[in-house]
């Protein structure tokens, strides 16, 4: 009895269709080269009764050959007692042999993946009697090449194993360790954050992640609403001089950068006024992608000049940061100012915008390309660790200036929540440390806010029918859970606009009959209440609610529907019922519920005999045909980058024709000429009343109708306190409190 | 084989010149011009033409094509339009949570539909069979999304068993994340394997072979799992083979829906966003596994099947 290692692999078949006896007896099986011991030999037995034919498996055993050979030859041997086989009797077997000898090995997959999975798999060695061949009387009948290897069988180990690390590590709702004791925010992003660099952060998300690291000269006050503009970086509000283009800046002294390698000794320096211009300067540099030079372009004297120069310099050549610009006049490390080319009241809300938020030279010039994902501002935290596209890590800093809640007088407190003053005059950052979490779809967030693993979050359209009664209050099981609301109004603009440049759908003739007749046949409210809950604030023209200018009730006397009306317009357009009018081709962003939009405007439009040619776009498709005057009728929606009704009122300013930001390409002289009236003015009723004069104009020559401003819905657990949303600025943050971890 | 090897490489070069000629033809001719919107809803035609001169789209079509040919030569296309990473940064760090998703659940699928397969063609036609060919058919029938969805809110949510949402990039630390994404795909991934292997399986039973086995007097469990399962490799091979590329591609859905940072999700902000250095980076990869996953294949068949000859 010897030991066979590790097990056999080859397996014989062959059946004959030749009569008994004459064939039946020894059958004997070797290896040719390699080693010896390969060999065996197995009884061919005689066929059943019941017919010639016997079909005859043998296994052959591998000896104890260590290494196993990879590859090699089988012989096949008929050895009988009596007499050797003759060729004619050689023959018909020897066929047979060539066509069905198999050999199986799928043992050497499982062996690779044995050795690489560490012993989940363990050979089993089998102990098999070994024969040997007699030389005598034996015919070799054929021979067939092999490949070999050994075969091991899986341990059930291996899923017991996996099973165990499926057990050990799935589950469920822990507190990480790091978090005990302390009081982090637990809060989502709705998308992926894609620079934590100012001048290129260009979506809402990107702006909040960087919010809690940079700051800007200016923010909001948290408590006041409608928002209020205040210092942040600043001793106080910014003087003007009395042609109101001179801005005198004095900035708070004792601010500093957070520490980081990129300073001397890693301690973090106090900023400057060359900071300020510094980070101004960024914007002007186009290998940074700036996305905000806009809010600069054609504002500031000599900063055009300057961005026009640095744009002529060498291939190669370096960006000049200490090349002068006119417009920036530094008075000493705290005090500056800023020339403007005409008065621009809304100059200090661009300063309060995420893009001229205040960086380091050490930073950009220490990290490079990498700065974008190192983010050294002077704000209440600093980032302890990004995994893109999967959560941020911040962790207070350490450094950050004294700096208290907002107490405000009482009889300032007018409508907001009592429970906000709790915290009046205490120093902030309450919290030490924020985890922003991405998420992309919003299932997994309400689970997550749900399971209390989230603070807060915004309430996803599919789930609003499950958290809030048809009154508009909270469902009792989320009061009872002790869960908060607030509905913020978002300063939107969502709109269904033309091209004015289409010859059939554009100008001030009969294509004015045709979008006035197409707004008519338009009922928004169905479309609010399909596709929305009923949720947005439905207008018209371009003011949204909570800025000046804004009207609330039915300011246009297209507003839909209003079928018959609309199909008058159509006579007069020479377009009865529709007759004669081409396809109005619709573009429109791809995904959600675009798709069921398109049909419902098509279903509603076809009422007065116009046919809507929907078509899905991706963003940067859409973005593209607007650019390039392609699109004849769209819908898109304008975000109002801060809150004055002059940054919807520019939508439709001439100038800013595609690829600027009036995609409508509207083009109205009166409209201009009071455009560029407004835009140098200071709030009062006499700006008020060009807002609403130039509203009208819009309403009444429809580039755009169908205006929409979303509400969003926030919620938090109780966990979390001082929450007041905001989506004007992000900064409000550093207010938020939370109950330690457990 | 080496010889072998090197001529299916060669092979594969122009398959790849293909894909590369297909994808440049799509986004460049087909799709235009993206940069506008990487530059925010006010950009100037300065601005627009900047960027473009960055990124080479201010030269001709055929030039900016050799541009995209020298890229995949030093496997260096340059940086991402929206994140301004490195697109080969991008891509390796993609690559580790993919696999860890992926490959787990490559090797749980094949290993429990090959042995749901097996005890199904053991017992073919009869009951068992017939319920085990059932579940298949509803695991691929129903939508990966309800997986999903189920999932997340039954096993995470309610009981809860996994971790609703979430990565973690340490090595031990990610498992409690990816443990529900990695069952998701098994069950979906099972249905469909399971039919599959079935299939084999029932086509080896009707071998001379397994004739010849039983007439030997092997018991029914010997000659299913072991003579049967030997012969039903090079299918079960074949298939795993073809799932590589998918490995490293990892899962739109399951990315997406689980926050996992890996290629699945990275494709779909690429696709979103139109974020071509990353797109075409991707179509490069995912074509160059494709060629060497079949001549894996290929060689693999002639190492475990010697009645296969490469030549």
């Amino acid at each position: 009895m010897a030991d066979r290692h590790p097990t056999h692999i080859y397996q014989l078949l062959f059946s004959s269709n030749m009569k008994p006896p004459e064939y039946w007896g020894r059958a004997s099986f070797a290896m040719s080269d390699v080693p010896q011991n390969w060999s065996s030999e197995a009884t061919i037995p005689a066929p059943k009764a019941s017919g010639y034919q016997a079909r005859i498996a043998h296994e052959l055993e591998a000896a104890s050959v260590d290494p196993l050979p990879s590859s090699g030859r089988i012989d096949l041997f008929c050895s009988r007692q009596d007499t050797a086989m003759s060729d004619a009797k050689k023959g018909p077997l020897r066929e047979f042999l060539a066509s069905q000898i198999f050999v199986g090995s799928s043992g050497k997959i499982l062996s690779h993946i044995g050795n690489m999975a560490q012993g989940f798999l363990r050979a089993r060695r089998q102990k098999r009697a070994m024969t040997t061949i007699s030389p005598k009387n034996t015919t070799h009948l054929d021979s067939v090449a092999v490949t070999a290897g050994d075969r091991r069988k899986p341990n059930l180990a291996l899923v017991g194993t996996i099973a165990v690390i499926f057990l050990a590590t799935a589950n469920c709702k822990q507190t990480d360790p790091n978090e005990i004791g302390k009081k982090i925010l637990h809060m989502p992003l709705r998308s992926k954050v894609s620079s934590l660099d100012p001048v290129r952060g260009g979506t809402s998300y990107s702006s909040l992640a960087q919010s809690v690291v940079y700051e800007a000269l200016f923010e909001y006050d948290y408590l006041a609403r409608p928002l209020r503009l205040i210092p942040r970086l600043l001793e106080a509000m910014p003087s003007v001089d009395p042609s109101k283009t001179i801005y005198e800046f004095t900035l708070k002294k004792g601010i500093n950068f957070q520490d980081d390698p990129c300073f001397p000794n890693g301690k973090g320096r106090e900023i400057t006024s060359n900071d300020v211009f510094f980070s101004m300067k960024r914007m002007a540099d186009r290998a940074n992608s700036p996305k905000g030079w806009w809010i600069y372009n054609d504002r500031i004297v000599g900063f055009d000049e300057f961005r026009a120069k640095q744009d002529e310099r060498p291939v190669g050549a370096p960006f000049n940061f200490d090349e002068p610009v006119e417009g920036f006049e530094i008075i000493d490390d705290y005090r500056f100012r800023i020339h403007l080319k005409q008065p621009f009241p809304q100059f200090t809300y661009i300063l309060a915008m995420q893009y001229t938020a205040i960086v380091s030279r050490e930073a950009v010039e220490y990290y490079k390309e990498e700065f974008d994902s190192h983010p050294v501002g002077t704000g209440p935290f600093r980032l302890v660790k990004w995994i893109r596209g999967s959560k941020l890590i911040f962790e207070k800093n350490p450094t950050f200036r004294e700096e208290f809640y907002p107490s405000p007088p009482p009889s300032a407190l007018g409508n907001v929540d009592p429970s906000l003053y709790q915290a009046a005059g205490k120093r902030i950052p309450f919290l030490d440390g924020i985890v922003m979490y991405v998420y992309e779809q919003d299932q997994p967030m309400w689970l997550k806010f749900r399971a209390k693993d989230l603070d807060y979050s915004q309430v996803p359209a599919e789930y609003f029918d499950s958290i809030y009664c048809p009154n508009g209050n909270l469902r009792s099981q989320l009061s009872a859970d002790g869960i908060q609301n607030y509905n913020l109004e978002l300063i939107d603009f969502i709109y269904r606009g033309f091209n004015m440049e289409d010859p059939i759908w554009g100008g001030f003739g009969n294509g004015k009959l045709l979008r006035q007749a197409v707004s008519l046949a338009t009922d928004i409210n169905e479309i609010n209440d399909a596709f929305y809950n009923n949720t947005c604030v439905v207008y018209d023209g371009p003011i949204p609610p909570g800025l000046d200018g804004y009207k609330k009730g039915i300011l246009s006397p297209y507003r839909g529907p209003q079928i018959d009306k609309a199909k008058a317009l159509l006579v007069k357009a020479g377009y009865p019922n529709g007759k004669g009018l081409p396809p109005l081709v619709f573009e429109t962003s791809r995904g959600g519920n675009s798709q069921e939009q398109g049909d419902m405007l098509a279903r509603q439009l076809k009422a007065i005999g116009v046919e809507l040619l929907p078509n899905y776009n991706s963003f940067p498709e859409l973005d593209r045909k607007l650019k390039r005057k392609k699109a004849q009728f769209f819908s898109l929606a304008w975000g109002t980058d801060y809150p004055d009704a002059e940054n919807n009122l520019a939508l439709f300013y001439g100038p800013n024709e595609a690829p600027g930001s009036n995609n409508f390409n509207y083009k109205n002289p009166a409209y201009d000429a009071l455009y560029e009236k407004i835009r140098t003015m200071d709030p009062s009723a006499e700006r008020t009343a060009i807002y609403e004069k130039m509203r009208d104009m819009v309403i009444e020559d429809v580039p755009a109708y169908g205006s929409m401003a979303r509400i969003r819905y926030y919620v938090w657990n109780s966990r979390l306190k001082n929450m007041f949303p905001e989506e004007t600025w992000y900064g409000w943050h550093k207010y938020l409190d939370v109950e330690v971890e457990p | 084989m080496t010889a072998y090897v090197l001529r299916r490489l060669l092979h594969g070069i122009p398959i790849i010149l293909g894909v590369t000629i297909v994808t440049f033809i799509l986004f460049h001719v087909f799709g235009g011009n993206p940069i506008a919107s990487f530059l925010g809803k006010n950009a100037t035609l300065a601005d627009i033409a900047a960027m473009e001169k960055e990124y080479g789209f201010d030269k001709s079509l055929p030039l900016q094509y050799l541009d995209y040919l020298y890229q995949i030569i030093r496997f260096d296309f340059g940086r991402s339009f929206a994140t301004r990473e490195p697109v080969v940064d991008m891509i390796i760090s993609g690559v580790g949570p993919s696999l860890s998703l992926t490959l787990p659940a490559l090797l749980l699928t094949s290993l429990i539909s090959v042995s749901i397969a097996l005890v199904s063609a053991f017992f073919r036609g009869q009951l068992v069979d017939r319920l085990l060919v059932f579940l298949a058919v509803i695991g691929m029938s129903v939508s990966f999304l309800v997986y999903i969805v189920l999932g997340q809110y039954l096993l995470a949510f309610k009981l809860p068993l996994f971790q609703i949402h979430g990565y973690e990039a340490g090595f031990i630390d990610r498992w409690q994340y990816l443990s529900l994404p990695i069952i998701v795909m098994v069950v979906v991934g099972t249905g469909y394997d399971t039919r599959f292997y079935r299939s084999v399986m029932v086509e080896e039973t009707t071998k001379d072979y397994i004739v010849t086995a039983f007439a030997k007097g092997l018991s029914r469990r010997r000659v299913m799992f072991v003579h049967m399962l030997k012969n039903a490799s090079l299918p079960i091979i074949t298939r795993m083979m073809i799932s590589v590329p998918f490995l490293v591609t990892g899962s739109l859905l399951l990315e997406s829906f689980f926050g996992i940072p890996g290629m699945g999700n990275m494709l779909l902000t690429a696709l979103d966003q139109a974020d071509l250095p990353v797109i075409k980076a991707y179509t490069v990869v995912i074509s160059i596994l494709f060629v060497l996953s079949n001549i894996t294949t290929d060689v693999l068949y002639a190492i475990f099947d010697p009645r296969v000859k490469l030549s």
